[in-house]
């Protein structure tokens, strides 16, 4: 128990940290924060409506620390105002409507990939020095270090513009109400495969590598000399003794990458017009939306922040000497 | 005095001489890290080609890059070896030349992220207690902060950011995994005793530091330096192909940039993406290349290569061995 209250202190303390950052930000910017921070919703906003979003943002008269509260206090109550692009529609709203495409999307791009990662991993230590071992990493690594948006580009170039397999653009037919019917959801999956086998691309490398590593300091332990001393088969010395336990740090390593992942939809879903979290920090970008940047951000800290309690309690389920 | 008059030329040839004896050392260390290991050669190989055809850009490429030589999106021929961008400029010596600025973007944040997480993994790791614990929790905190989104909105927030600011933003934000594992290692060798002797012998804290402690984290540091290359050159590559860096500059990411805002794969212009993008997948799967082989300095357990083919076909002469008696 200990441990978990530890672990929730720290996230905790992670999560005003992040605020901080982004209450500190704006601020540090050369000139006139405010009007810099606001120079793009000029003549979209009554000016009524920008001095009280100003205040919501802690951009208050007064010293510092009270411009600290006020903006802890908007966070907190997830009051953030609205977006300067798509004004007046409130910043949660969109976020709201976002969130579920890039989870599903990054939530299900991961596990593949490390699905597949740990896969060939195993069979690649256990094959030292043979092809597989020598060709698997080598090859991977060179996909995983072509910049994502260009093997997403790629794929869409192939698959989407001259084969036209899939789908140009969007998460589902756009003609389609959201239903949960077959034909709104194999529209989604139809819309969902190539960002998907893009994103595993991308993610594959590192998880074959990290498995290949775990795998290969497990297998000089005695109790693997022991199984292949007691004649089983190398098939179950591999899965049973082998990548059990080497299993342990691969997996919980995930939520360290959730981060890189969340990077990778920016542009995956760029290229593929796919709408999630992703596009919508790509067109708060372009379109200087200073808030509605600052709020995926924050929203990528928490998840980041949710897979790494997920990751501990995991790990506590896993490694029982971590219970006492 | 006439002793000490003997002593410099003595002293002297000691001493060239163990700089002798210091270089051979050297030398027969990296003899032996690329003996029968064709991953560290091939890295090397690639790494270093593309380098040295980055510095020779101007010798190499006979076009400037910011001139214009052709109509726009002429495919690679004899001429233009990579084909011409939409403004008609040489895609081959643009590559070349944006290497030089790339590359220096992707080193100059690795090291600037090595010396980070060296001062704080050594201090961390060295002096333990309360330097321990602050420099931990600050460590922790980085460590679970998204590196490129923060990076990204850092980006957005300076506005357009030439590359010495991109070097300079990644560098501070991605130390903390690399100050994690060198603490860790510090931790393993602290307490072994030729540190006690060297504290006994009321060696300075400094010397202990750089001089005993250092030497024996060198494979980790230059492991951990190689694998932020790699991350820097991806990450400006994205910054900048998102719009957020100087796109008067010309590196690859602003490559990628100018190639997506003229649709070049959509207008069948596919030379124009393709060879940035395969420039730093080269380059970066190169760097990933030795750092298999740096890693496998640091934990002997992953060579492969000649090593286990020599104890295989020892293990299979054995083996015939034993059936024929």
């Amino acid at each position: 128990m200990g441990f978990i209250l530890r672990r929730l202190a720290f996230y905790l303390a992670a999560i005003f940290v992040a605020i901080s950052f982004n209450f500190i930000m704006p601020r540090l910017m050369p000139g006139n924060p405010v009007d810099a921070l606001f120079a793009s919703a000029m003549g979209k906003m009554p000016p009524e409506t920008l001095a009280a979003y100003k205040e919501m943002l802690g951009f208050v008269d007064g010293p510092l620390w009270k411009q600290y509260f006020v903006y802890i206090k908007s966070v907190l109550t997830w009051d953030l105002g609205p977006t300067i692009m798509l004004y007046p529609v409130q910043v949660t709203d969109v976020l709201a409507a976002k969130v579920p495409w890039t989870v599903g999307l990054a939530g299900l791009s991961t596990l593949i990939a490390v699905f597949i990662g740990i896969i060939i991993g195993t069979y690649a230590s256990y094959n030292r020095g043979k092809f597989v071992d020598s060709f698997m990493p080598t090859f991977w690594a060179f996909v995983g270090a072509m910049p994502q948006a260009v093997t997403a580009l790629f794929i869409f170039f192939l698959f989407a513009l001259t084969l036209r397999w899939f789908p140009l653009s969007y998460g589902a037919n756009p003609d389609l109400d959201p239903a949960f019917s077959w034909t709104y959801i194999s529209s989604i999956l139809h819309h969902g495969v190539l960002p998907l086998v893009s994103m595993v691309l991308g993610g594959i490398g590192a998880w074959i590598f990290n498995m290949r590593n775990a795998m290969i300091n497990v297998l000089g332990e005695d109790f693997i000399t022991m199984a292949k001393a007691k004649g089983l088969s190398s098939r179950r010395i591999m899965t049973h003794y082998a990548a059990r336990n080497a299993i342990l740090p691969v997996v919980t390593g995930i939520s360290m990458q959730i981060g890189f992942v969340m990077a990778g939809a920016i542009f995956i879903e760029t290229v593929f017009n796919y709408p999630g979290l992703g596009l919508l920090m790509f067109k708060s970008l372009e379109s200087r939306d200073y808030p509605t940047m600052q709020a995926c951000l924050l929203l990528i800290v928490v998840f980041v922040l949710i897979a790494n309690f997920i990751a501990d309690l995991l790990y506590l389920w896993l490694d029982p000497r971590l219970r006492n | 005095m006439t002793e000490s008059a003997h002593q410099p030329p003595a002293l002297a040839a000691v001493q060239s001489n163990r700089f002798g004896l210091v270089m051979k050392k050297y030398l027969t260390a990296i003899a032996r890290f690329y003996r029968g290991n064709p991953t560290a050669i091939m890295g090397t190989f690639i790494v270093g080609s593309l380098i040295i055809m980055s510095l020779a850009a101007p010798l190499i490429a006979q076009n400037e890059p910011t001139k214009r030589v052709a109509r726009g999106h002429q495919p690679p021929s004899m001429e233009l070896l990579f084909g011409s961008t939409r403004s008609g400029k040489d895609v081959f010596s643009q590559v070349l030349h944006g290497g030089r600025i790339s590359l220096t973007v992707a080193f100059g944040a690795a090291a600037l992220t090595t010396v980070i997480a060296v001062l704080v993994g050594i201090s961390a790791g060295y002096f333990g207690g309360k330097v321990d614990e602050i420099l931990m929790s600050v460590t922790n905190i980085v460590l679970v902060f998204p590196q490129l989104p923060l990076l990204i909105i850092l980006a957005a927030f300076l506005g357009q950011v030439g590359p010495l600011i991109i070097a300079v933003i990644i560098g501070s934000t991605s130390w903390a995994w690399g100050a994690r594992i060198i603490r860790s290692q510090t931790m393993a060798i602290r307490n072994k005793e030729f540190i006690t002797s060297a504290e006994v012998m009321g060696e300075s804290k400094a010397r202990i530091v750089l001089v005993e402690i250092l030497p024996n984290l060198i494979s980790i540091v230059v492991g951990g330096f190689v694998g932020t290359s790699i991350y820097a050159l991806m990450a400006e590559a994205g910054l900048e192909f998102l719009g957020l860096g100087d796109p008067t500059v010309i590196t690859w990411g602003t490559m990628l940039y100018w190639a997506q805002s003229n649709s070049a794969f959509i207008v069948g212009a596919w030379w124009d993406m393709v060879v940035p993008g395969m420039a730093i997948a080269i380059m970066g799967g190169g760097l990933a290349l030795l750092n298999m082989s740096i890693d496998q300095i640091s934990n002997p357990k992953l060579k492969t290569g000649a090593y286990i083919k020599i104890w295989r076909k020892q293990k299979a002469q054995m083996i015939a061995r034993r059936a024929r008696s």
